[in-house]
């Protein structure tokens, strides 16, 4: 009986544990096991045809013109996207938190509003604003406005690469910076009041002590906000999937829309089905994402440490 | 060893050799072994679908024809969005899970199908689809099917390419009737969208053009891009001089400023055809009942003309994939074999959806000469049926959609002028042997 109980014991937390762990296992493990194995295998829809070892893996590098390109489209978009963000939002999460502001919360809200916007609907009314026509008259409305009120040649945003980088850009940093002011905002409620008093009686200016004060111990914040920008930007899709015309436009003129995961969803749903050669795009991507991390906080530890 | 550590290591070993086993299940070769087809069961049979098959399939079961050859055959239907459909689909097959017993599939993603397996071969025993499609248009029937002779699915309706035209604009810019039913060339075509691309108000502003988009007739000198783009030794983008006179006829529409460079179903693009800011448009058969319809239903000048090349932009066919329960597998090909062959079922999907006949027996049916009113009474269901009948068999490989992608980079670097037509043709071909 003791030895019973004693069981019962010990199995207690496993049991509590179990429907998480037996669903992780299922929808998370497998399926990632899973495309490890797949990577090696020239695997189609039918599923495996031959053992491949790592040709798929090295042809990304060698013989695949579309994942060199998808990946410095990536990197431009997680610079002018996905960083970007931060140098906007870390001053208006410090403005938003001073309190001498009126109406703070509709200011939060109004920020937050894009991230909680469905990606499609954003997605389909920039496509109108920035709508370009070569012929007639402008169809979009920046071309319209630049065009019209200032007399500016209209831009092809969508069909130009660097402007195709442009429009991305501003489109992931409307929608993302709210996110990333109310993360910015948790972090400075934690700061205490203190610190800055004391600095203002040792006569520091107001960019002193944010400079001083709040970034240093926004540190921890700024290291958290920004892996999840990199991871987010890395995996970027919707945005440029949508706006470019899905698995058949491959990301518009010159590919300057595909994005590594979008070459990866072309891979997998855009021709004849190539799951080896998307999961090893997948696992590649998975590299870069832990390499860029691991950078983030070697950059994060040193300015911590000065 | 700590307990944890060995707890890993089984659990590590125990996903590999269900990883194997799921592997060696997925190895096994699919046996044609169906059970025929009992007239005295019950069959539910599910139908895969896109936009409004559905609305066209129900109506042939409702028919008197279909309810006493199969009175104990129910159809059941699944039906999404174009995309969504087609990527369901993809889903399902990859993962072997269940489908449903019949899947219709747009033209441009038969070609994903032929390497990647998974849908029945309707030309082996006991389907014959071969036999039974014969009075199928061919060249439907050979967009599904592969070099190697397998028929991944049956045409059930197709979409010869037409150029449709506004009269009124047309005759106004000075270009007769009867030059826009004639139109032999793509010279012949450039002259007439040169004249009818105009300044109508006289403010110095073009504001009528001949075409909404360069890029819609980018396919056309190509068949309609399913299928035929390799040449007969195997070789992409053969003959050479075929893909680059596709990318000159582009370039020379751009150049020529006869097109509004609108985005294909944006709003302006939508609004162009019913406000007279453009007179001519190449698209499928189908797009006249959009036309009809709701995107110029009160527009009573659109008419129909000869492209200078018959092409095919659009087309439905049906299939039975793999995973299909055994029982049920020829319930559901007796339903496609109707779908597809029957004549009343053809001519019910057309009146019901506009879905253009694939069967060639039935145009011959009176319904063919009638005229249509949208149409200002001109007989335009006789020009689809000659493009049909006149357009050139084409074959179909695996890489298809992979290459029909590629080469639409090609075009929009061409049209925008990024690429010059020689630079857009060496680039997608260095792409395309480059993904193969």
């Amino acid at each position: 009986m003791k030895l019973y109980k004693f069981h019962q014991q010990r199995m207690a937390p496993y049991l509590f544990l179990a429907p998480f762990l037996i669903l992780f296992v299922v929808f998370g493990l497998y399926p990632i096991a899973y495309s490890i194995f797949m990577s090696f295998f020239d695997w189609r829809m039918s599923g495996m045809q031959e053992f491949v070892g790592l040709e798929n893996y090295t042809r990304l590098f060698e013989i695949d013109p579309f994942f060199p390109r998808s990946i410095y489209n990536t990197v431009v978009l997680l610079i002018f996207g996905s960083m970007l963000q931060h140098v906007f939002a870390i001053p208006l999460a410090i403005t938003l938190n001073q309190s001498w502001l009126k109406g703070r919360g509709f200011f939060k809200a109004a920020y937050f509003l894009p991230y909680i916007t469905s990606a499609v609907a954003i997605t389909l009314v920039f496509n109108m604003v920035f709508a370009h026509s070569a012929t007639g008259p402008p169809t979009g409305w920046i071309n319209y406005a630049l065009e019209n009120w200032f007399n500016i040649p209209r831009v092809r945003w969508l069909s130009y690469p660097p402007a195709m980088h442009a429009t991305l850009s501003i489109m992931l940093n409307w929608q993302f910076i709210g996110w990333n002011v109310v993360i910015y905002l948790a972090g400075l409620q934690s700061i205490p009041t203190q610190l800055y008093e004391a600095a203002r009686i040792d006569g520091a200016s107001l960019m002193q002590q944010h400079l001083r004060i709040t970034l240093p111990l926004l540190l921890p914040v700024i290291f958290f906000a920004t892996t999840l920008s990199i991871i987010g930007g890395m995996q970027l899709f919707d945005q440029p999937f949508i706006l470019f015309d899905g698995y058949g436009g491959r990301g518009g003129a010159g590919n300057a829309g595909l994005t590594a995961a979008y070459y990866l969803m072309v891979q997998a749903f855009g021709g004849i089905g190539r799951f080896g050669r998307a999961s090893a795009i997948a696992w590649t991507l998975f590299v870069f994402i832990i390499l860029l991390t691991v950078l983030n906080k070697y950059v994060n530890k040193r300015l911590e440490e000065r | 060893m700590r307990r944890s550590v060995q707890v890993c290591l089984a659990a590590a070993v125990m996903l590999l050799v269900g990883t194997a086993f799921l592997f060696a299940a997925g190895q096994q070769e699919a046996v044609v072994d169906v059970e025929p087809f009992d007239p005295d069961r019950e069959y539910t049979i599910s139908i895969g679908g896109y936009g409004e098959l559905e609305d066209a399939y129900r109506a042939v079961a409702e028919t008197d024809e279909f309810q006493e050859r199969f009175p104990n055959i129910t159809l059941e239907f699944e039906t999404a969005d174009f995309d969504g459909h087609h990527e369901r689909l993809t889903t399902v097959i990859a993962a072997g899970e269940a489908t449903n017993h019949i899947e219709a599939l747009e033209i441009a993603y038969i070609a994903q199908f032929v390497a990647g397996g998974g849908l029945y071969d309707l030309a082996a025993e006991p389907f014959n689809g071969l036999e039974a499609g014969e009075d199928i248009v061919d060249y439907a029937m050979a967009n599904a099917t592969t070099v190697d002779g397998e028929l991944l699915a049956m045409p059930v309706d197709i979409a010869p390419a037409v150029l449709f035209y506004r009269e009124d604009l047309v005759t106004d810019s000075g270009v007769s009737v009867q030059e826009m039913q004639n139109i032999s060339d793509w010279d012949e075509f450039l002259d007439i969208a040169e004249r009818v691309t105009r300044d109508t108000t006289g403010d110095g502003e073009i504001d009528q053009y001949a075409l909404p988009t360069a890029a819609e007739v980018a396919d056309v000198p190509l068949s309609g891009g399913a299928g035929g783009w390799f040449g007969p030794d195997g070789d992409p983008l053969e003959p050479r001089e075929k893909f680059i006179g596709a990318l000159e006829l582009v370039r020379d529409i751009r150049e020529a400023g006869v097109d509004a460079d609108l985005g294909a179903w944006s709003e302006p693009w939508i609004q162009s055809f019913a406000d007279g800011t453009v007179a001519m448009t190449a698209n499928g058969a189908w797009f006249g009942g959009a036309l009809r319809t709701w995107i110029a239903a009160d527009v009573e000048d659109w008419r129909v003309a000869r492209l200078p090349e018959p092409a095919s932009i659009g087309g439905t066919f049906l299939s039975i994939p793999e995973q299909v329960p055994d029982d049920k597998v020829m319930a559901a090909w007796k339903v496609i074999e109707f779908l597809t062959t029957n004549p009343e079922a053809q001519l019910t999907t057309f009146e019901t959806i506009d879905a253009f006949p694939a069967l060639a027996t039935v145009y011959d049916d009176p319904i063919m000469q009638e005229p249509v009113d949208y149409y200002g009474g001109q007989q335009v269901r006789e020009i689809f049926a000659e493009i049909a009948l006149e357009h050139p068999e084409l074959d179909v490989t695996e890489f298809d959609a992979e290459i029909d992608g590629i080469w639409g980079t090609a075009v929009t670097g061409v049209i925008e002028g990024d690429l010059t037509v020689e630079e857009a043709y060496e680039q997608a071909l260095q792409e395309i042997l480059a993904v193969m």
